[in-house]
């Protein structure tokens, strides 16, 4: 069989364009052919593994794989018969976390959930890699939207190694973006360092969405936990790795997230999950971390961070149930069920 | 075995006692993300004049950095063409910019004038005053 994929935009270090591969590299074991391409293509994208969107000129009623996560001008020409699609919608940020720190990001935030709907409802299958955003296509109107889940082969990470040792290591991995709220994870770590762990080190593994709110976000850091704040952008799957081996929590007070592959990953590795309960990450995170309420502020954060750093029962009774979680998202029953709609796609 | 519900319970308390003895006070941070419905006026004047930055050109590749050198050369051999587009590009922005503030001011001032006129005019109280005094 052949499937194809197309991204709305593709970098080497996006989560959704590493999803593609991962589809792609899942494709290739059954033997699956296509190909995959973006509307966009970041500086520094190999573009012999994903090719601009112009290209794409699918074969009568092949399958199409579209892993929407932004606007994409003329995507909406592209979905139609004869070719039969499958969308999968990841995430769309609302617009008002871009507008007064990068307005250019807001306007295609704010195109983005009319074009989804609009190609959802075009699609012979439409699903969300959440509930949450399966939720959301039901909500704009697309009748009885599946999900399947983020494809997250454990396989492919290093065995978790012991507790760490050394100084308390707060870890966050996601893009440096508005609505991550990194600027929140600064200010409660500067709380817990000063009240509790004045040797505490924050990490911040991201690729920051412009330069200004990088700078700005430096010059936070600096303000409140000076020298002891670092932020990495270029960093390899075996850095990544070790800043998780090294972790005492991973601390995410994003106010929307469709999914957070980085939570799959903290609990692979041990790390206990501090969270706000926004969006996809209460589904997935479930009884494995600890959720904050709403009305929870930083100094409740930098105490659990005090917890999650001092006292082991509490990493002993959520290590268990994030082994739990994996086995829910477990690689090999994600991609069984894909495999299903995409033959049941390429049926007709 | 610390269960997540008891650790909040343990973590809101601390921070009650930490708040009450001054523990958590911050000053002002400097950046504040939370979202917003629409661009300050500040940030819109300051978008208004064009300064692209130099150092954002650059190569990708491994070894790029002859690339680099050569794109930058490129842009200041050009420096006199590109200078004069984003001056005129600044121009319009700062003109249209100062239009747009200008048109807020006067709908503001509209919008005043209008509330004046509405205003009741033998001092009963309106209803937002006398459903206070109800309470």
């Amino acid at each position: 069989m052949k499937v194809h994929q197309l991204l709305c935009a593709a970098g080497p270090v996006d989560a959704v364009t590493n999803q593609g591969l991962a589809w792609r590299r899942q494709f290739a074991s059954w033997g699956w052919a296509g190909e995959d391409y973006a509307e966009v293509l970041a500086p520094g994208m190999d573009r012999h593994a994903i090719r601009p969107l112009k290209a794409f000129r699918p074969g009568r009623g092949e399958p199409v794989l579209v892993h929407y996560s932004g606007y994409a001008p003329g995507l909406e020409r592209l979905v139609r018969p004869p070719s039969r699609f499958l969308v999968l919608s990841h995430n769309i940020t609302p617009a008002r976390y871009f507008w007064e720190l990068e307005p250019s990001e807001g306007v295609r935030c704010s195109l983005a959930p009319a074009q989804l709907m609009k190609i959802a409802g075009r699609a012979n299958i439409a699903a969300g890699v959440s509930q949450f955003n399966a939720d959301e296509l039901q909500t704009g109107g697309v009748a009885d939207p599946d999900v399947i889940p983020i494809l997250f082969d454990r396989s492919r990470l290093p065995t978790p190694a012991a507790p760490p040792q050394g100084p308390p290591t707060v870890l966050f991995v996601g893009r440096l973006a508005p609505h991550k709220r990194q600027d929140l994870v600064i200010r409660a770590f500067g709380l817990y360092r000063r009240v509790h762990a004045p040797d505490a080190r924050l990490v911040l593994v991201g690729v920051p969405i412009s330069s200004d709110f990088e700078k700005r976000l430096c010059r936070l850091a600096e303000e409140v936990a000076p020298g002891a704040v670092s932020f990495e952008n270029a960093i390899g799957a075996d850095q990544l790795h070790d800043r998780f081996r090294s972790a005492h929590a991973f601390l995410c007070l994003s106010e929307h997230e469709g999914f957070c592959i980085p939570l799959l990953e903290a609990f692979h590795f041990g790390v206990p999950i501090i969270s706000r309960a926004v969006g996809g990450i209460r589904e997935v995170v479930g009884d494995a971390g600890i959720l904050l309420d709403a009305g929870d502020d930083l100094p409740v954060v930098a105490e659990l961070l005090h917890l999650a750093v001092s006292d082991p029962s509490l990493r002993a009774t959520l290590a268990p149930r994030g082994e739990a979680r994996l086995d829910h998202y477990a690689a090999p029953r994600v991609a069984t069920h894909m495999r299903t709609r995409l033959e049941e796609l390429a049926a007709g | 075995m610390t269960e997540p519900a008891q650790a909040l319970a343990r973590a809101r308390a601390a921070a009650a006692a930490g708040r009450e003895r001054g523990l958590y006070e911050e000053a002002d941070p400097s950046l504040d993300a939370s979202p917003v419905t629409r661009i300050s006026q500040t940030r819109l004047v300051e978008w208004s004049l064009i300064a692209p930055d130099i150092e954002r050109v650059y190569s990708t590749r491994r070894l790029g950095a002859p690339i680099t050198l050569v794109k930058r050369l490129l842009i200041r051999s050009l420096r006199q063409y590109i200078g004069e587009a984003i001056a005129q590009e600044s121009r319009y922005n700062a003109q249209a910019t100062a239009h747009i503030l200008n048109l807020e001011d006067r709908v503001r001032d509209l919008e005043e004038q209008l509330k004046k006129r509405s205003k009741p005019v033998s001092g009963a109280p309106d209803g937002e005053a006398s459903g206070r005094q109800l309470r």
